[in-house]
């Protein structure tokens, strides 16, 4: 009797603790007035588009399926950036220029300081990212990664 | 389950100690008053060369040991977690791109591996322009002010873009009466009329960042420049001015003098024209004889001649009775007997009589001056054709076809007939004992000679 209430007692609630996070995927975007974006940001992603314009010439119209999948709907702005944010990360490669990089980290890490959000990594998510590699998801993530930005600045200012 | 548990209380108990404060001296050496001792202050400059940034960092108190000192930020970086800052003297900075620039870093002093002192900090909030170059000034005659022009390297970054600039200007002579003038652009007017004249200026610009997102320190002065303000000159004019103001003075004063030059004469008579005298449009149409002769009607120029006034057209037996009378005008006293005498000689002188018709008695009468033969010559008698006169049947004054003829004083040549259309009869003396007498106009009643017949025979 005293082993069974024992384990109830000391193992079910850090348990719990531990489970809540998985359960809530509500994410908080600390700069929704737009600041950061539009001074830090943005200039990146400018950069990055018009460093990639050139090497984008065959890419193909129809847009990846992960987009379908996780698209920035309305109440989910946050946690798609932070997907986005994510999957920039796998784009910093050795093969590309400093300034490439660093552009590159600044908005991934830069989205990621201002998303107070901690959802959970499915593993089908990270086997999707790892294959898309290519410039042309890069350029076509970055474009959507701009228009959920906007969404939630005018969505901010009509507030 | 005993040791399970125990193993629980264990491992709370080592989360509790391991998450304790930071920046716990182990050696308990240093306390939290003792962190106030080496304050420090920093300043960021964005894009400094290139993409590259800087942050320096320095002690407040320059009297500090800085020997075993170190200065690291952490947080806010790009790849990396923390970085070490490099020391020059009493500074210390660091170079690199990797500042996210976005969220706060963390600035520690380090003193052999372990942080004495830390400051939270945004590299944003630090910024500190570069200072502005190349400020002139040039001097704009027609504005009468002076413009200044400078430039900042800030124009070609992408982050810290808008910065408000401060121009500060003074009298050289005058060392602490600096004015002071804010811009967010890179151009200023000065009007002149605002500085002394002929002094000479020193002026030098510095700016700090007007952003809504970036904010910090002003950065340090320009190199100054130096400019003279011009005399003030109140009667400089412009030379082309000047020129026209004097050719218009010169052309206003010569239309006056000649204004009043021709007055009189050209310009009064266009503007209020005056109305003819007769006297005058007559002496001027009437026609010049060939033979110098002198129209006039003025009663002086006839002091010399023989008038005898006729009272009009009077009847034989008036006429008789004047002649019977003796009482003529003395001029033609001598006049008279010579024709007397000349009646009753066989022989018949050429004369020449006058005829005066009455309007003419008191007005103007023909001139007939001494020596000339003019309008006023008179009938020639005849004498060749005594008969003719004899046919008359009297003696005496000669009478035609009832008017009276009085002998008038002509010695000079025989005159020319002048044809007139009433009032005056001629005699042609070169056709002698033939008397030529012209009628006065068709009937005795046009005997009188007005003005404007005069002017319309001219």
């Amino acid at each position: 009797m005293f082993h069974v209430s024992f384990r109830y007692i000391f193992g079910i609630p850090p348990l719990i603790l531990v489970l809540l996070p998985v359960a809530s995927s509500d994410c908080d975007i600390e700069g929704k007035d737009g600041r950061e974006y539009q001074h830090i940001l943005m200039i990146s992603i400018n950069y990055l588009l018009d460093t990639m314009i050139k090497n984008r010439t065959n890419c193909p119209n129809n847009e990846p399926n992960v987009f379908k999948k996780h698209a920035c709907d309305d109440n989910k702005e946050a946690v798609f950036l932070y997907r986005a944010a994510h999957k920039l990360k796998h784009f910093v490669k050795v093969n590309n220029s400093e300034e490439f990089n660093l552009h590159l980290s600044r908005v991934s890490q830069g989205m990621l300081q201002l998303l107070n959000c901690t959802p959970k990594e499915d593993s089908k998510s990270l086997k999707e990212q790892r294959k898309q590699k290519s410039l042309c998801f890069l350029g076509i993530l970055l474009q959507k990664i701009k228009t959920c930005w906007n969404k939630i600045l005018r969505g901010s200012k009509e507030h | 389950m005993m040791i399970l548990g125990t193993a629980f209380g264990m491992v709370f108990y080592l989360l509790q100690v391991v998450s304790g404060e930071s920046g716990y001296a182990q050696n308990g050496d240093f306390d939290d008053a003792e962190l106030d001792d080496y304050p420090f202050s920093c300043y960021s400059q964005l894009e400094v060369d290139g993409s590259q940034h800087l942050l320096t960092c320095t002690f407040d108190d320059p009297d500090v040991n800085s020997t075993n000192l170190e200065f690291e930020i952490c947080g806010a970086l790009l790849d990396v977690k923390c970085l070490t800052f490099n020391k020059m003297q009493e500074m210390y900075f660091i170079r690199t791109k990797k500042f996210l620039l976005i969220g706060d870093s963390e600035i520690c002093v380090k003193l052999k591996g372990k942080k004495i002192t830390c400051r939270k900090m945004n590299v944003v909030k630090i910024v500190k322009p570069e200072a502005p170059f190349d400020i002139r000034v040039i001097y704009r005659e027609g504005a009468n002010d002076f413009l200044v022009t400078f430039n900042t390297s800030h124009l070609q970054k992408k982050y810290v873009k808008e910065l408000l600039h401060e121009v500060a200007y003074h009298q050289e002579k005058h060392e602490n009466d600096w004015m002071h003038v804010n811009l967010s652009s890179t151009k200023l007017a000065l009007l002149q009329r605002k500085l002394q004249p002929d002094a000479m200026y020193e002026i030098k610009v510095r700016s700090i960042p007007n952003h809504d997102y970036f904010e910090g320190f002003w950065s340090e002065w320009s190199p100054s420049f130096h400019f003279r303000t011009p005399e003030i000159t109140g009667g400089k004019m412009d030379p082309i001015l000047l020129t026209i103001s004097i050719l218009s003075f010169f052309s206003v004063s010569l239309m006056v003098i000649l204004a009043c030059a021709l007055w009189k004469k050209r310009i009064k008579p266009i503007v209020w024209p005056s109305l003819p005298d007769h006297k005058k449009t007559l002496e001027q149409l009437c026609k010049k004889p060939k033979k110098n002769l002198n129209v006039s009607f003025n009663p002086e120029s006839f002091l010399d001649c023989q008038i005898h006034k006729v009272d009009g057209i009077q009847a034989r037996d008036e006429a008789e009775g004047f002649l019977q009378d003796t009482s003529l005008p003395q001029p033609d006293e001598s006049e008279k007997q010579r024709l007397v005498g000349g009646v009753q000689s066989p022989t018949w002188p050429s004369e020449h009589a006058v005829i005066t018709p009455k309007t003419f008695r008191g007005d103007s009468p023909l001139g007939c001056l001494a020596g000339n033969v003019s309008m006023c010559e008179a009938l020639v008698l005849p004498s060749s054709r005594p008969p003719d006169f004899r046919d008359g049947g009297k003696n005496g004054p000669h009478v035609y076809q009832g008017l009276l003829l009085v002998p008038g004083t002509t010695n000079g040549p025989g005159p020319t007939p002048f044809p007139f259309q009433s009032g005056i009869l001629t005699l042609n003396p070169a056709a002698q004992g033939q008397p030529i007498l012209t009628s006065l106009g068709s009937s005795q009643e046009e005997a009188y000679v007005t003005m404007s017949s005069f002017y319309q025979n001219q």
